[in-house]
């Protein structure tokens, strides 16, 4: 294998990576492919794919909340000087490592003025969803100016590496008010690892026609009409999830393998080895042959 | 040199199981020298092969592989052809045989479809060691119904002591399972146009998979009446194990990623219960008061 295909095995598997365990996939790959000088800036791309794909949160410098790194948060590249981030809620953007996960270089920004007032509404009802019902949500609203569209990303992540587990759900939301839309996707990635690996992946997407009255002239309202939308929506998936484990449970699971035969009882191995010789005793009986060498 | 295994290993206990066979492939190809190693530790779904002197289905892994071929417990034959392939000696081919037949009828019982093999092969030391597996697919019938795979990879050396055997086993499980979901909430009737414009309407589309593997190791003696007994030996560890195992994969695949889901995200409003325990708080203090 080539060094140039070594990196694009090495990147493969960094992007495959479980919620929480890039950094250990990452001793592992350096391991295996032991040639940390080209590995370094070989696998940077992969690290940053993986980072915008899973929207990693990042402490903002010099405020006390987390927003997310991905690539609508991404306000300028390399090419355009540095690649920089936004921070809408503080309206501050900042240079991310994609290998430390620090932001550095924090510098105000100005928001638009127009979808401003719609986008913190959204923002304000985004963050007491959150609260209801994430237990270490973080999440932020984005506003695509001019274009009359705002997008929410979600993001909750546990890491229990001590008990084995680890889970990630990330969602996001493209509120379009020209089209009166919603256009949506929920990702669950679940890793159980004690004795085994077992991963849950589940992918959703969701489209929604704006009911008449949830556009108002009142970005209050409107916002907290949407997010009353996603609210439910994302609980009706969540118990949505119990069905489908109820029916991979009751109808594939059963039917790969009896929990015991009809019987109800154990086999009786004695038995099983001596119906087997007594089929071939009488088989060869029936043959007339005696016994067959 | 070790180190290397483990961090394969490690990260194959990492990667997702849906992609076993291509990540193995792709650490192969980046470590050939430890291509063994590999293909000796990590479990892969079952491949079906059909034996072409007797028709019969056989499942085939790494050991009962010689080179590029494959070789039929029920024939006995490799596929392709080989002249010098690898083969237990006679005794050994004998209760290969009677293992075989034996646990047709333990995977009739309980899959009830699938097919079985096991391989036995010498070892070095007088004693022997096998492999016996069972592998079921479950197809659906049209796009909503749930797919589903099942492999069972139970490894086993045995070695005897005067009237008894000593076993140990070790066994994985692999379990795949597939399900889609759609609705169209635009689609139901039950709703007038008006409705469905004051309320709005989602479309919706979805898959959720469920899939990995699990391994448990055991040491047992058994008594042992005849060569046979190997195979009623066995035949009850590997009846008994998959039976704590199907309990361990449904605990695991249907509670322990549920409730890590629910760790994740609450249905229920979370600020509400904090306001109610507030409250009750509050109560109890003023009740004390």
């Amino acid at each position: 294998m080539d060094p140039a295909e070594r990196i694009q095995a090495a990147s493969s598997f960094l992007l495959q990576a479980p919620p929480g365990e890039i950094n250990d996939v990452l001793n592992d790959v350096r391991a295996v492919i032991s040639d940390d000088d080209s590995l370094q800036d070989g696998v940077l791309p992969a690290l940053r794919e993986y980072n915008l794909t899973q929207f990693t949160t990042v402490d903002v410098p010099g405020v006390e909340h987390q927003t997310i790194v991905s690539e609508i948060a991404r306000i300028s590249s390399e090419e355009e000087g540095e690649e920089r981030y936004l921070d809408p809620r503080s309206k501050t953007s900042f240079r991310f490592d994609h290998l430390s996960l620090e932001a550095t270089d924090p510098q105000p920004t100005e928001s638009d003025e127009e979808s401003e007032p719609l986008r913190e509404a959204l923002e304000k009802a985004t963050q007491l969803y959150l609260s209801a019902h994430y237990h270490d949500g973080v999440a932020a609203v984005f506003s695509h100016a001019g274009e009359n569209r705002f997008t929410i990303q979600v993001v909750a992540n546990k890491y229990n590496p001590n008990n084995y587990w680890s889970g990630r759900w990330r969602s996001q939301y493209v509120v379009n008010f020209n089209e009166n839309k919603v256009e949506g996707f929920i990702l669950v990635h679940v890793h159980y690892y004690e004795q085994g690996n077992v991963q849950l992946t589940t992918s959703h997407k969701l489209f929604l026609t704006l009911p008449q009255t949830a556009v108002t002239s009142s970005p209050q309202q409107t916002a907290s009409k949407i997010l009353a939308q996603i609210e439910s929506e994302e609980g009706k998936y969540q118990v949505s999830l119990n069905d489908a484990y109820q029916e991979m449970g009751e109808k594939t699971f059963k039917g790969l393998r009896r929990a015991l035969p009809m019987t109800r009882q154990k086999l009786d191995w004695d038995k099983v080895l001596g119906y087997k010789l007594g089929a071939e005793l009488s088989a060869s009986k029936g043959g007339g042959f005696g016994s067959a060498i | 040199m070790g180190d290397i295994v483990d961090s394969m290993l490690d990260l194959m206990r990492r990667l997702p199981p849906t992609r076993v066979e291509e990540n193995v492939q792709a650490l192969i190809d980046i470590c050939p020298d430890y291509a063994d190693d590999l293909l000796g530790s990590v479990d892969q779904p079952l491949q079906l092969r059909t034996d072409r002197a007797t028709g019969r289905d056989y499942l085939a892994c790494d050991y009962n592989r010689d080179g590029e071929s494959y070789r039929s417990p029920w024939s006995n034959e490799y596929e392709p052809p080989l002249d010098d392939g690898t083969t237990p000696s006679p005794k050994l081919r004998k209760l290969e045989i009677t293992a075989n037949e034996a646990f047709d009828t333990y995977r009739e019982m309980y899959f009830e479809g699938g097919v079985s093999s096991v391989y036995l092969w010498d070892l070095d030391d007088g004693g022997f060691a096998g492999v016996i597996l069972l592998k079921k697919v479950m197809n659906p019938t049209n796009n909503d119904e749930p797919a589903g795979t099942w492999d069972s990879i139970h490894v086993f050396e045995a070695s005897e002591r005067g009237r008894q055997a000593h076993y140990k086993l070790t066994s994985t499980i692999m379990l795949q399972l597939v399900t889609r979901q759609n609705s169209d909430e635009s689609g139901d009737g039950s709703l007038s146009a008006q409705a469905k414009e004051k309320l709005g309407s989602w479309k919706r589309n979805g898959e959720v998979t469920l899939g990995g593997s699990m391994t448990r190791q055991i040491e047992q003696d058994w008594p042992l009446q005849d060569s046979s007994s190997h195979v009623s030996n066995t035949g009850r560890m590997v009846e008994d194990m998959e039976i704590k195992m199907r309990n361990l994969l449904q605990e695991v695949y249907f509670n322990k990623t549920r409730d890590i889901v629910y760790d994740l995200r609450s249905v229920d409003d979370l600020e509400k219960a904090r306001r109610q325990r507030e409250l009750q708080k509050e109560l109890v203090g003023f009740i004390k008061r």
